[in-house]
């Protein structure tokens, strides 16, 4: 309704501006009127929205909405305010000493921009009549599937419960009934006269009943011990491996939201990838980088956002920070600040005997995330991708190898080790290496050995010794 | 030569003896215990039926098994706000200073994620080139000490700092004498807030050197102790100083004494050592002579007379052989000489004066326009400050950075004094021996803690810097003495930045971009105020040789020493250094009585010790004081002298000053004293020093002795004595044997002859096959090589017997970087120490077969007398550790290839794919494998001495590195951590490996770089010069196992 009402309000402004450009001509166009405001979208993202909203949020600097009503001062003083802010405060105009006092005491001084007055009026076109639908969230939901993995599955282990508890039944049914006509064959028997069944266990009388049906006996019992084979290699097998292993996290972090729609490079929270053997998981400063102004999730609102905001110590009303005092007013966080860490669950567990690095795979290697970790942006929660779903991959990112072990095994890593090339002129590094096997004799012996298959695999380097990745 | 060598496991094997013969035929060589375990009373008593046993057994079975299903949830906690130059995963180093009044290191301190981990040397800035010993490495193991105070405390209950700091203003602005006890401060902003205090500041070094610094006052009017430059010292003649490991600055010269050792430069130092014990600088000596400590002071006399040309009378022909000797070297190399004392007897250290002055060595090896600011302990000024309190006239008292309650001469007359001060105060860390005696303990940082400021010399300021948060609740000391002063208000921080730029103001904080860059390189330069010493003055020595001829020598005479572990007693809690071998005697985790073997002989005491083969426990009284500590037969050591280590028998009192300190029994347990309570490791030797002329002195001359009868175990790493001969091994010449064949090419000197086999193929082409056909070694192959040489890289190294002193700090960097167990004194008892990295230690034999020969002793009587060192023998330091042989026999045996060999020369170990067979130890020729017998880090037994045992210790604990489980073996990986990250460095840089870029933890801590690391297919690295060097050899050449570690013949000036 108030969306409603606002917009008619726009639309109204708008008529009354274009009746006062008909009225008094062209003559005193101000920096209100006339500007284009897809180009004022366009500058204002790239120069404002940082620290303006238009609607009438704080962010570090005050929003924008309502700013041709409150602006008193004038056309210049505006665009010197924006051009030059310390110089227009050095005018003494009172509303800039009002604005002044209240901000740059937290957050410093705005920045000058280095926008044309006519720039500025195209971004007050914008600021002063956004687009009727909203924009922003435009990216479209629909190409970039969330697949909600945490969604508890109903397992297979309830139902074998379920015939374990209907095979007891069935036994004890079974043997009480096997009671019930012993008791009446043995009743008929005294009622007749005749001896009494000899007194003997189910198990002398099963084993009497297999006797007389070796054959019988023998296939069951052959298809049970080949049963048991085969189900038991393949539970041995799945020891170790956490295919598809998703659990639940303390914040519902969504990465399809965060890397399909937004477009964040995986780096850019996991960013240590680059220069240390952790990926690392982004600590909360991270998330404020972009969460001090996005306070709002769309699909759980405040909820989530606000569990990072009470670990930093995020006053979301203020848009600052709180010391460890609880006073707010901080532009930055602080490290007095006691906030209960956000204790997130490993996803990718690796045995403490093994040493991975991040950086050697991504930074020397450049391997892409998918190859280990799938296409992130269609699920929601961290998992570890099955090996399958990676391959199927190959279109979308090409250059992905492609295995078959279960991913995060030992077989997978050698596997990929086997597979993966390295190029010897990429750096000097392996140019040096190069030099070695050219320059003696057991040297090209080994290179010819190397380039049997005609490339030089990880392996042939090394990647399959031992304390390459055991020490 | 080599088909006559015969090898054997010990002296028993060869004599045959009985026991051992026994021994051979049993499978378990000690009685396994069964009647001992049924006789046991709790077994029979229990309640606990066979059935019910089973079922118990069933049960939990079946629990844990069950439990392991479920695969456990690991937590994951980034950082809420992270720091921006923390990367997880990633070390920072930070550079400081190390000073703990003894040792004086610049340093580089390793952190991961925040707290320190490893400290090594500050080779780019550092003194030196910045060289640390065993004690400063295995000082990063005292910050996470759990007996450390969490707080201030009063009567030992804990207390506020602002009751703390109420009291102790009132306490220094009141009436009487406040007093501020101290080591000596070579802090310039420290000993400026301590003034600010307005109290009386004495200083006393637990080591004294007071002689030393007089007699430079009274020589030249320079009242300290010199500089002195062990790098231009041709000839060194040390008269009971051990400056490699623990006289004065050793940090510093141990280093500079190496440069001039190599022979390739077609010269070599001349060091002299006159000494009673075996110091680990005297193992190091061309030229050893054995003196009785009463004879010091006769010795530098007899120099000077010798230096003058004078006849040398009233000494041992054999002592007066090698004054002469000495005074002809040093006469033939005036100005780049050094004369050095350890003795803390003014008249010896006067003399000593007199002859470096006669030698021209001041202004050239000694400095005395920029001496040493460390040792300005003044022992004078403590005896009367322990009078002063003794008579209550001393109303406050301040100990700071000190514990004179344990090592003071005076100790417990300072006890009693302490009692009837009114206030006072120590700021120790831990609740150690003069904090218990306090009534207010007001905890100061660790070092790895503070800010700091030191000044070691003029002109240069090094700054200590914090690594880590404070872990408990402490407070650096001169936070208290400003906060207590009435005229600062300002705080430490703040204070110590003022001093050098005195308009700064926290706003400047990071601003200083002079001050951001020394605390980057961890030093700065300081103002310069040179003194001027008159070296031209003349010194009078008459009256000091009258006093030294007058020195009476006893039956026995006691030396006290200090120890490259212990230091002077504030390492004893420290489980990484108690168990770092001494250099020199090999034994861990004690202090015992060094003696000669003629006079343990004499008195029937047990010379050889092992695991069932104690010790015997002698009592040594001094003026009526005693001790009673086990005897150690120390090979050099002079009849009728003894040596004591200082720095053992901390927390006799009980004293929480850390688990470690104290001995622990068979099950781990602490053993405890009839008190109750449990009990210290060694004796404290510190009462049985002395006070002559206001200086300490560490020696006694008239001694009594005797044995007690009872014995005690001694856990030595090592008890077998000389190498026998096995010329393999090691190998030494001398100098001059050296000279006469330098330029010949390696393989063809006598002194490093390539090792021959007998083949049968005629290869001298005489026309016939005999014994002359011979072949090296490397010629033979049982298989084929691994494509290690010339191909990608070949890591190796290279060991210098010649610059190597044995002193033992690649160990304990070794034990920090990789994790090592500590496995406490019983395991080791029982040789199953876990060190990757070994001295041996080898001392000369008399004997040889040779001299058999000509005596007409038999062969197999020859090598059982070579196995006896001399009295006074030569000692060789021999770094063992895996040799990452090509051929490596362990790899062969091991039945699930846990042991495997890589392209890049290194023998790898998989620890998760071992199963513990323990074959390929059995296979080493080199045996440095380590058997992980236990879990040290759960088990109880390992609970008092292996650090990983309490969740604060574990931080220091290299993440790296696997921390290994019970039932693996492991060993030297060469540091793979190290190189992989190397490696992992250049390929991001995209270049090739710098040469010296990889660095194993050995040989960047090796003071005198007498370790060597690199890629030995790198034909631009060290290593693959030295290995081409004609001093390189293979130990056990002749098995040709193709190691990757080479080591160079030792060659000694004698």
């Amino acid at each position: 309704m108030n969306n409603r009402i606002n917009r008619l309000q726009h639309v109204a402004r708008a008529i009354c501006t274009i009746l006062v450009f008909q009225v008094f001509g062209l003559a005193a166009q101000g920096i209100w009127e006339g500007g284009d405001p897809a180009n004022g979208q366009s500058l204002f993202n790239a120069n404002c929205a940082a620290c303006h909203k238009i609607t009438d949020e704080i962010l570090v600097g005050p929003g924008l909405a309502g700013i041709q009503d409150r602006w008193p001062s004038g056309d210049e003083m505006l665009v010197m305010w924006i051009q030059s802010p310390q110089e227009a405060a050095e005018t003494g105009d009172k509303y800039i000493k009002s604005i002044v006092e209240r901000y740059v005491g937290t957050y410093g001084w705005m920045t000058g921009q280095a926008v044309s007055e006519a720039d500025i009026s195209d971004i007050l076109a914008y600021v002063t009549s956004p687009p009727i639908d909203g924009g922003g969230d435009t990216a479209s939901s629909d190409n970039c599937p969330t697949i909600d993995y945490n969604t508890p599955e109903e397992s297979d282990s309830s139902n074998a419960m379920w015939f374990l508890i209907l095979l007891i039944l069935f036994t004890v049914i079974a043997l009480s009934a096997a009671g019930v006509k012993r008791s009446l064959t043995d009743v008929i028997a005294e009622k007749s006269g005749e001896d009494l069944l000899p007194d003997t266990g189910y198990l002398t009388r099963l084993g009497g009943w297999a006797w007389n049906n070796l054959v019988m006996v023998s296939l069951i019992g052959i298809f049970f011990v080949l049963y048991g084979v085969v189900v038991g290699y393949s539970a041995l097998m799945d020891i170790g491996t956490y295919s598809n292993y998703s659990p639940e996290q303390p914040i519902a972090f969504n990465h399809s939201i965060h890397v399909c729609e937004n477009e964040i490079d995986c780096k850019y929270c996991h960013n240590s990838a680059y220069d240390s053997k952790h990926a690392g998981i982004p600590s909360a400063n991270v998330c404020m980088n972009c969460h001090k102004a996005i306070k709002k999730g769309k699909r759980t609102g405040t909820e989530e956002i606000e569990k990072i905001y009470a670990a930093i110590g995020f006053d979301a009303t203020t848009g600052t920070y709180l010391d460890g005092d609880g006073n707010n007013g901080k532009a930055l966080p602080q490290d007095s600040y006691n906030g209960e860490p956000i204790k997130w669950n490993k996803v990718h567990n690796l045995p403490d005997h093994v040493f991975f690095s991040h950086q050697q795979h991504v930074n020397v290697g450049g391997l892409q995330c998918q190859n280990c970790h799938g296409d992130v942006s269609t699920y929601s929660v961290g998992r570890i991708a099955p090996v399958e779903e990676i391959n199927t991959l190959i279109d979308a990112y090409p250059g992905i190898i492609q295995l078959s072990k279960p991913t995060l095994t030992m077989g997978w890593c050698i596997e990929c080790h086997n597979k993966a090339e390295i190029d010897l002129a990429s750096s000097g590094y392996y140019e040096e290496m190069h030099d070695r096997l050219m320059n003696s004799e057991r040297g090209n012996e080994e290179l010819r050995r190397y380039l049997e298959d005609e490339k030089i695999t990880v392996r042939e380097l090394g990647g399959w010794e031992c304390s390459k990745c055991h020490y | 030569m080599a088909n006559n060598k015969k090898y054997w496991s010990g002296l028993d094997e060869l004599d045959g003896t009985e026991a051992f013969k026994e021994i051979q035929a049993k499978e378990f060589q000690e009685q396994i215990p069964v009647d001992q375990f049924l006789a046991d009373e709790r077994h029979s008593s229990t309640t606990t039926g066979r059935r019910d046993f089973l079922k118990f057994m069933g049960f939990s079975l079946t629990a844990a098994t069950l439990a392991a299903c479920e695969t456990p949830v690991i937590k994951s906690i980034p950082y809420t706000n992270k720091p921006a130059e923390i990367t997880p995963g990633v070390a920072n180093y930070y550079a400081s200073t190390y000073y703990d009044g003894m040792d004086y290191s610049n340093v580089l301190v390793k952190t991961r994620e925040g707290r320190p981990i490893f400290i090594k040397g500050n080779s780019a800035t550092g003194i030196g080139a910045g060289k640390v010993n065993s004690r400063v490495i295995g000082s990063v193991m005292s910050l996470y000490d759990k007996a450390r105070l969490d707080g201030p405390t009063q009567n030992g209950n804990s207390t506020t700092w602002e009751d703390l700091d109420k009291a102790m203003s009132a306490a220094v602005s009141g009436a009487g004498r406040t007093v501020v006890l101290s080591n000596t401060i070579v802090s310039p902003s420290t000993v400026k807030a301590i003034k600010a205090l307005g109290a009386e500041h004495v200083q006393y070094d637990a080591i004294s050197y007071s002689a030393l610094r007089v007699a430079q006052s009274e020589a030249f009017g320079v009242n300290a102790v010199p500089s002195y430059d062990f790098s231009k010292a041709e000839v060194i003649v040390s008269i009971a100083a051990d400056f490699l490991n623990s006289w004065l600055s050793s940090t510093l010269y141990a280093p500079d004494y190496a440069l001039l050792r190599g022979p390739e430069r077609g010269k070599q130092s001349k060091h002299f050592q006159f000494e009673s014990a075996m110091s680990m600088t005297g193992t190091n000596a061309d030229v050893r002579t054995m003196i009785k400590p009463s004879e010091e002071g006769k010795v530098a006399a007899g120099l000077l007379a010798a230096l003058k040309g004078a006849t040398v009378s009233n000494l041992d022909a054999g002592v007066v052989k090698s004054i002469n000797a000495a005074a002809k070297s040093l006469n033939s190399s005036k100005g780049k000489s050094l004369v050095v004392a350890g003795s803390n007897d003014l008249a010896t250290q006067t003399i000593v004066a007199a002859i470096n002055q006669q030698l021209g060595n001041y202004g050239s090896t000694i400095d005395l326009e920029r001496p040493s600011m460390a040792y300005r302990g003044d022992d004078a000024s403590v005896s009367d400050l322990v009078k002063d309190m003794n008579s209550g006239k001393i109303s406050t008292l301040i100990t700071y950075g000190c514990n004179p309650s344990y090592d003071l001469p005076n100790a417990a007359a300072f006890n009693t004094g302490l009692a009837k001060v009114k206030t006072s105060v120590c700021m120790n860390g831990v609740a150690d021996e003069t904090a218990k005696r306090s009534t207010f303990v007001a905890p100061d940082h660790h070092y790895l803690e503070s800010w700091n400021d030191l000044s070691l010399s003029s002109g240069r300021i090094d700054l200590v810097q914090p690594t880590i948060e404070p872990i408990f609740n402490t407070r650096a000391a001169q936070e208290s003495f400003l906060n207590w002063s009435s005229s600062e208000n300002s705080d430490w921080y703040t204070f110590l930045r003022r001093q050098y730029n005195a308009s700064y103001t926290s706003d400047a904080m990071y601003s200083d971009s002079g001050w951001n860059s020394a605390i980057h390189d961890g030093t700065m330069v300081g103002n310069d105020l040179p003194e001027s010493p008159e070296y031209t003055s003349s010194i009078d020595t008459t009256q000091a040789e009258r006093k030294v001829a007058s020195v009476k020598g006893g039956a026995f005479e006691l030396v006290t020493y200090v120890k490259a572990t212990a230091g002077s007693g504030n390492h004893a809690a420290n489980p990484i250094l108690q168990e770092t071998p001494d250099p020199v005697s090999k034994v861990t985790w004690d202090n015992y009585v060094t003696m000669s073997k003629s006079d343990m002989d004499a008195m029937g005491l047990n010379t050889y010790i092992a695991q069932e083969d104690l010790g015997s426990v002698v009592k040594v009284t001094v003026n009526g004081k005693s001790v009673e500590l086990p005897a150690f037969m120390q090979p050099g050591q002079k009849p009728g002298t003894i040596g004591i280590a200082l720095g053992y028998g901390r927390g006799a009192g009980g004293e929480k000053i850390g688990q470690a300190a104290f001995q622990t029994g068979e099950k781990g347990e602490h053993i405890t004293q009839a008190s109750g309570l449990p009990m210290p490791i060694g004796a404290n030797a510190y009462p049985l020093t002395s006070t002559s002329d206001g200086n300490t002195i560490y020696a006694h001359y008239d001694v009594s002795i005797e044995a007690t009868g009872r014995e005690y175990p001694l856990a030595c790493t090592q008890i077998h004595n000389t190498y026998m001969g096995r010329e393999s091994v090691v190998k030494e010449t001398s100098f001059d044997s050296y000279l006469s064949e330098a330029g010949k090419a390696k393989g063809e000197a006598s002194w490093n002859k390539a090792h021959r086999l007998n083949v049968h193929e005629d290869t001298n082409h005489d026309g016939v096959i005999d014994a002359r056909d011979k072949k090296n070694t490397n010629a033979f192959d049982l298989w084929h090589s691994h494509p290690v040489e010339e191909v990608g890289h070949r890591w190796g190294m290279t060991i210098d017997l010649t610059t190597c002193t044995g002193c033992s700090a690649c160990v304990t960097a070794c034990n920090i970087e990789n994790n090592v167990s500590v496995v406490g004194k019983d395991e080791v008892l029982r040789h199953r120490d876990m060190h990757w990295i070994r001295i041996d230690r080898y001392y000369a034999s008399d004997f040889s077969l040779e001299k058999g020969e000509e005596e007409g002793v038999g062969v197999i009587d020859s090598y059982g007398r070579m196995e006896d060192p001399s009295e006074n023998p030569q000692t060789v330091h021999m770094p063992m550790m895996c040799q990452h042989c090509n051929h490596a026999p362990c790899e062969t045996v091991c039945p699930v290839a846990a042991t495997t060999h890589s392209n890049e020369g290194l023998n790898q170990m998989t620890y998760n794919r071992c199963i513990g067979t323990r074959y390929c130890a059995n296979n080493c020729p080199y045996k440095v494998r380590r058997f992980n017998w236990f879990n040290y880090k759960g088990y109880k037994k390992f609970e008092h001495v292996n650090p990983a045992h309490d969740s604060l210790a574990r931080l220091v604990l290299n993440p790296d590195v696997t921390v290994r489980a019970r039932g693996v073996m492991e060993k030297c990986s060469m540091c793979v951590q190290r190189i992989q990250s190397g490696k992992l460095y250049a390929k991001k840089a995209g270049t090739p490996i710098l040469d010296g870029q990889v660095k194993t933890a050995c040989a960047e801590s090796c003071p005198s770089n007498a370790i060597k690391f690199g890629d030995l297919n790198d034909n631009g690295s060290e290593v693959k010069t030295i290995s081409e060097n004609n001093r390189a050899y293979h130990a056990l050449e002749e098995i040709g196992v193709k190691p990757n570690v080479f080591y160079m013949t030792k060659v000694r000036n004698s």
